[in-house]
């Protein structure tokens, strides 16, 4: 078997995480719009009948796309390790790459793993009290969308990164794009209170603003970091600027020769 | 602070001016100079650095000698557990759960208290393969950050399984339907609460194969053995799915494959990652 032209790149470890992190947000958000239908999410001011009904209507797509989550979910690390590593490119402290990696690292449990375990076993067994089942139903939705403080110290601290680095691994206006980011996580903290209105959990403020918002920043954040991989020179200095594909190729072909 | 270093003590070594870009402190060996690429074959040459007083792999060895006394913790709390052996069936009725905790109580609370206790010195062990990690032949620390990424939350996904079981057994003359959903959300999060676990084999196994040297950190076969457990670890994400069969929380698969993967992980790994240690402290010791 020939071998691949990839194992022999200096940046397939690199290149590899950004493939992984395609794919797991790829995955993400199949099984949240489209086999569970968890997004845009059920109404808040369903009563205790109407989540019964809910979970019915849903039941497959929120057993089968769960399980996938349950399988794969863990491929979210790529993109935590793809961005502690600009974060340690960049000419600021290693602090801000380590505290980004632990936020991120120890959310996943209550940010994805706890909606997944909730509508799981709400799904499980259908004949339970309609009562527990909107508790459980409750739980999902709100952990999912009221796990709000890694988006936003996270994302502060990605924003003070790329605006004190010196070394141009991200654009000014990705380091402003993380404060809005930051702000959809303040905009949300009312879908605590509110069961109905534009800041209820799927109202316009705290869901369909901030789903445009975060697809936005994810969207541009993977662009970023693939243009952060064709940059990187693996020295502590700027970044270089991107070159058209030919330059790129001959920089890479002077770089392998020994 | 410049005119503040520290003076070499007796019989110690004079400390060496550092260099511009030293690592400082952790490495006493690099076997991946700065200038590897990949397909560059030549065997690694250990690169002598200065050593602090207190050689880093004491500590490791310490973490890794407690390895063995944990896990004795780990299978004493996995025989005391009541719903183990056999495993719960998810058929149970509500009565059926609500009797099994008010019988065993303590024997649940014991248990889960000691997993509760001791799950998480899983982190330590993920964190000296991680300082292996450091000598493959890799150009960056992505890898790594990967694992770091996951090893806090598999542990912490247990973590919670147990929180779920103690309160089942708090008070357990409750309403028996919220009793069977505390037992429903222990098993749930603790069956499929795998996708760290497994992105923690895949991980592993890519760093493993990427560490293309003659004499690798860990050999190939360990690298197919994390895709192996990967592997047998996917189906018990499915127990959501039915009551009953292989897939169920105490079927075949689900409960059976699923953990004695995990446990056969873990043998595995302290030996080959012993073996690890060994050969890094015989560097260090011709170093020295």
């Amino acid at each position: 078997m020939r071998r691949p032209a990839l194992l022999d790149d200096p940046k397939r470890e690199l290149w590899l995480a950004w493939y992984a992190t395609i794919g797991f947000y790829s995955l993400y958000t199949v099984v949240f719009f489209i086999i569970t239908r968890t997004q845009p999410p059920g109404k808040p001011w369903y009563t205790p009948t109407q989540v019964v009904g809910w979970f019915a209507s849903n039941h497959e797509g929120l057993l089968i796309g769960f399980s996938l989550i349950f399988i794969l979910g863990g491929l979210s690390a790529t993109s935590i390790a793809l961005i502690t590593y600009s974060m340690r490119r960049m000419s600021v402290s290693r602090a801000f790459a380590y505290s980004y990696l632990i936020i991120y690292a120890v959310s996943a449990v209550p940010g994805f793993l706890f909606i997944c375990v909730a509508m799981t076993v709400g799904a499980f067994r259908p004949g339970r009290d309609p009562e527990i089942l909107r508790w459980l139903y409750d739980l999902g939705f709100l952990s999912f969308s009221g796990t709000m403080g890694v988006f936003l110290i996270g994302s502060l601290i990605w924003m003070a990164a790329i605006l004190l680095d010196k070394n141009r691994v991200f654009p000014a206006w990705f380091g402003y794009l993380n404060l809005c980011n930051a702000l959809t996580e303040v905009v949300v903290a009312p879908s605590w209170i509110f069961h109905a209105g534009v800041f209820a959990w799927n109202g316009v403020i705290a869901w369909w603003i901030n789903v445009v918002v975060f697809g936005l920043y994810t969207g541009a954040f993977i662009f970023l970091l693939r243009n952060m991989i064709l940059r990187e020179d693996f020295g502590t200095g700027p970044l270089p600027d991107l070159l058209p594909e030919e330059g790129r190729r001959r920089v890479l072909a002077e770089f392998m020769s020994p | 602070m410049p005119g503040f270093e520290r003076l070499p003590g007796p019989g110690e070594q004079p400390v060496r001016p550092r260099e511009p870009n030293e690592r400082v402190g952790h490495v006493s060996v690099r076997p991946v100079p700065t200038t590897w690429l990949p397909g560059m074959k030549q065997a690694a040459q250990p690169i002598g650095y200065h050593l602090p007083p207190m050689k880093r792999l004491t500590g490791e060895r310490i973490i890794f000698w407690a390895l063995p006394a944990v896990a004795i913790i780990w299978i004493a709390a996995f025989f005391l557990f009541p719903g183990f052996l056999p495993p719960m069936s998810p058929e149970w009725s509500a009565q059926r759960v609500a009797t099994f905790y008010a019988d065993h109580t303590s024997r649940v609370r014991y248990s889960m208290i000691l997993f509760n206790w001791f799950c998480v010195a899983l982190i330590p062990i993920l964190m000296l393969i991680v300082e292996r990690m450091r000598g493959m032949a890799h150009r960056t620390p992505i890898l790594r950050y990967c694992v770091i990424g996951v090893a806090g939350a598999a542990p912490i996904a247990f973590l919670t399984a147990t929180i779920f079981w103690l309160l089942a057994a708090f008070r357990p003359h409750r309403a028996p339907s919220l009793t069977q959903l505390y037992n429903d959300l222990a098993w749930i999060t603790f069956t499929c609460g795998v996708p760290f676990l497994v992105a923690l084999c895949l991980f592993l196994a890519v760093a493993i194969y990427l560490d293309e040297r003659a004499r690798p950190v860990f050999a190939r076969w360990v690298g197919h053995f994390n895709l192996l457990i990967a592997v047998a670890l996917v189906p018990a994400g499915f127990a959501g799915l039915t009551l009953t069969g292989p897939f169920a929380w105490n079927g075949f698969l689900s409960f059976w494959v699923k953990n004695v993967a995990i446990a056969l992980w873990l043998v595995v790994m302290a030996v080959v990652l012993g073996q690890s240690i060994r050969r890094d402290q015989s560097v260090e010791q011709v170093l020295v």
